[in-house]
């Protein structure tokens, strides 16, 4: 099986932390791959680099078997890349529908001539897309917010919009980065359901969490990082139970 | 009469050039001081092209804008490839820049500035006709306006202020966007230079300083920024207020400075006591299209 994502050879220092040194990683059509290890391994910083948000300085990444190099970063997004962020970075002045809306690729309201001159094209997308929004946010149980601010929502439900956001472009390679931290109770099954059903839709899906629990639950196979390395990969049961990786994790 | 309609035209002009101003710094979140550059490129534009070369001001008009629509490129392009930070760099550079070119050459008539410009619509129907036509392309640019910041575009743009890598990463080209909201902004901004030119005859480099982005901002900060009605309400104040103290009859010695004073304390009132503007824009983006959706997400889209 062909991969949906696939990193070669992938190096990055800053200064002198090196981030990424000669990563090799294939993520696959449904199926989740987790990504742990400490703070400060680079694994937000692996993310950054697969979305062109930072630039490696050797390494390739193929997306569907082309090459990602010397894309931008939406461009990136455009081939089928999305991706949530850690720190969550919704935007605070649009509602939790417009949220999600943002996340659209099929949008000819975002031409300027096309609101201009036809506003009948750009009316029929945007019910598309609402209809498509309104029913993510369904998925996610947060229809009963949709119209409220996103700072007004619990830390859980934030996250959830977050990923709510990444659904909305129809990506092929999904990658969450640390879904799970801050979040408890309903938003955490939810998160949970939904990135089971990504996965079972067929898109290849990659996360970064700290929870065992949802790691361990959720992802076919594991890797663990260790100051820009990966150290150790396979089945997440073996490598959270394995005595010199959990003392790398908790530092000892 | 006549002092009446020169202050109707007058808040038509800075109802666009306040509203276009807005657009780019209250809505789009680009701090720019260059918008009284491109009020001067509009204005010289179509005054240079209409005596010079004797083309239909109805033409120049909005060859003019096309112009000042073109040059924001010279700002955007190099700027916002590299970051946003440089924009305001850029901005100051090119406004002191064309203020002294204009100045230091011949075919604008330089320091003096740009004299007998052919007037549009008085000669033929009277100074009322000018005054409507102003009237009606300042309503026409914030109608305009709304609609495009209550559009998918609009909720692009707030979507770009608020983080623009979240945006990049949505498969959005949030360069391309800047360097269109500060184009069509500059361009409204080049329209009322040519509206002013063609009344009034005559532009001379001094009426474009970069003073005048200060004053332009006050219309939008004391109306409210990122409002649609704030700046139109903006422009009218400041622009009627300073001029009624003009029916009081002082000596100009001293009305000069009262204006300058009333104008000052107009924003210091505001700034203490309604630091939002006259209308204080919504904590969250009030466009979009609507439409009944159940609770299953269907949605009702008979009628639509
Ligand atoms: N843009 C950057 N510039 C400099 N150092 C960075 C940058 N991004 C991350 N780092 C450093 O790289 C290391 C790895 O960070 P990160 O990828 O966020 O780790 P993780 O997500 O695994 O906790 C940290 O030491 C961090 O300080
Ligand atoms: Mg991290």
């Amino acid at each position: 099986m062909s991969a949906v994502l696939e990193i070669k050879g992938l190096n990055k220092a800053f200064g002198g932390i090196r981030v990424a040194d000669e990563i090799n990683l294939s993520l696959h059509a449904g199926r989740v791959l987790g990504l742990i290890g400490p703070n400060g391994a680079g694994k937000t910083s692996l993310f950054n680099l697969v979305c062109g948000v930072v630039k490696p300085d050797s390494g390739e990444v193929f997306l569907d078997g082309a090459p990602l190099a010397g894309l931008k970063t939406f461009e990136r997004a455009r081939l089928g890349l999305a991706r949530t962020w850690q720190n969550i970075r919704l935007f605070p002045s649009l509602s939790v529908l417009d949220n999600v809306l943002i996340g659209a690729n099929d949008y000819p309201g975002t031409k300027l001539t096309n609101v201009l001159f036809r506003p009948g094209m750009v009316r029929a997308a945007a019910y598309r897309n609402l209809e498509k929004a309104h029913g993510i946010l369904a998925r996610c149980g947060l229809s009963d917010t949709h119209d409220k601010l996103v700072s007004d929502l619990p830390y859980g439900r934030q996250k959830l919009v977050g990923v709510a956001r990444a659904l909305m472009s129809d990506a092929k390679c999904l990658l969450l980065d640390e879904p799970m931290a801050g979040v408890e109770g309903h938003s955490y099954a939810a998160i949970q359901a939904v990135v089971r059903e990504v996965a079972a839709s067929g898109i290849a899906v990659g996360v970064v969490e700290h929870n065992v629990a949802f790691v361990r639950d959720l992802c076919d196979e594991g890797v663990f990082m260790f100051s820009g390395k990966i150290l150790a990969r396979g089945a997440v049961a073996d490598l959270i139970s394995d005595r010199q990786l959990t003392e790398l994790y908790f530092g000892t | 009469m006549d002092f009446f309609y020169v202050i109707v035209i007058m808040v038509g002009i800075y109802v666009i050039l306040a509203t276009s101003f807005n657009f780019v710094i209250g809505y789009g979140g680009l701090i720019s001081v260059a918008h009284p550059a491109f009020f001067a490129l509009g204005a010289y534009a179509s005054g240079i092209l209409a005596r010079d070369l004797g083309w239909p001001v109805l033409l120049t008009m909005p060859i003019g804008a096309l112009f000042a629509f073109a040059s924001s490129l010279l700002i955007s392009l190099p700027s916002l490839r590299v970051s946003g930070d440089y924009l305001m760099i850029a901005s100051i550079g090119f406004q002191l820049g064309l203020v002294e070119v204009i100045k230091h050459v011949s075919f604008t008539g330089g320091p003096g500035g740009l004299t007998a410009i052919p007037q549009f619509l008085v000669r033929d129907y009277g100074t009322v006709s000018y005054v409507i036509f102003t009237l009606v392309i300042a309503v026409a640019v914030v109608l305009v306006t709304r609609r495009i910041v209550n559009s998918d575009y609009g909720r692009a743009i707030s979507a770009l202020r608020d983080d623009e890598l979240a945006f990049a990463t949505l498969g959005k080209n949030a360069m391309w966007l800047k360097i269109w909201v500060i184009a069509l902004a500059s361009g409204l901004a080049g329209l009322a230079g040519a509206i002013y030119a063609h009344y009034f005859r005559f532009v001379a480099p001094e009426q474009f300083e970069v003073l005048q982005s200060a004053a332009m901002l006050t219309m939008v900060v004391v109306g409210g920024m990122r409002t649609i009605w704030g700046p139109v309400i903006g422009a009218i104040l400041l622009q009627t207020l300073p001029q009624a103290i003009t029916f009081i009859n002082l000596p100009p010695s001293i009305l000069g400075p009262l204006q300058g004073l009333l104008f000052t304390g107009v924003v210091l009132l505001f700034m203490f006591f309604r630091p939002a503007g006259l209308i204080p824009a919504p904590a969250i983006w009030q466009g979009g299209t609507s439409a009944p959706i159940d609770r299953k997400g269907k949605l009702d889209v008979r009628g639509a």
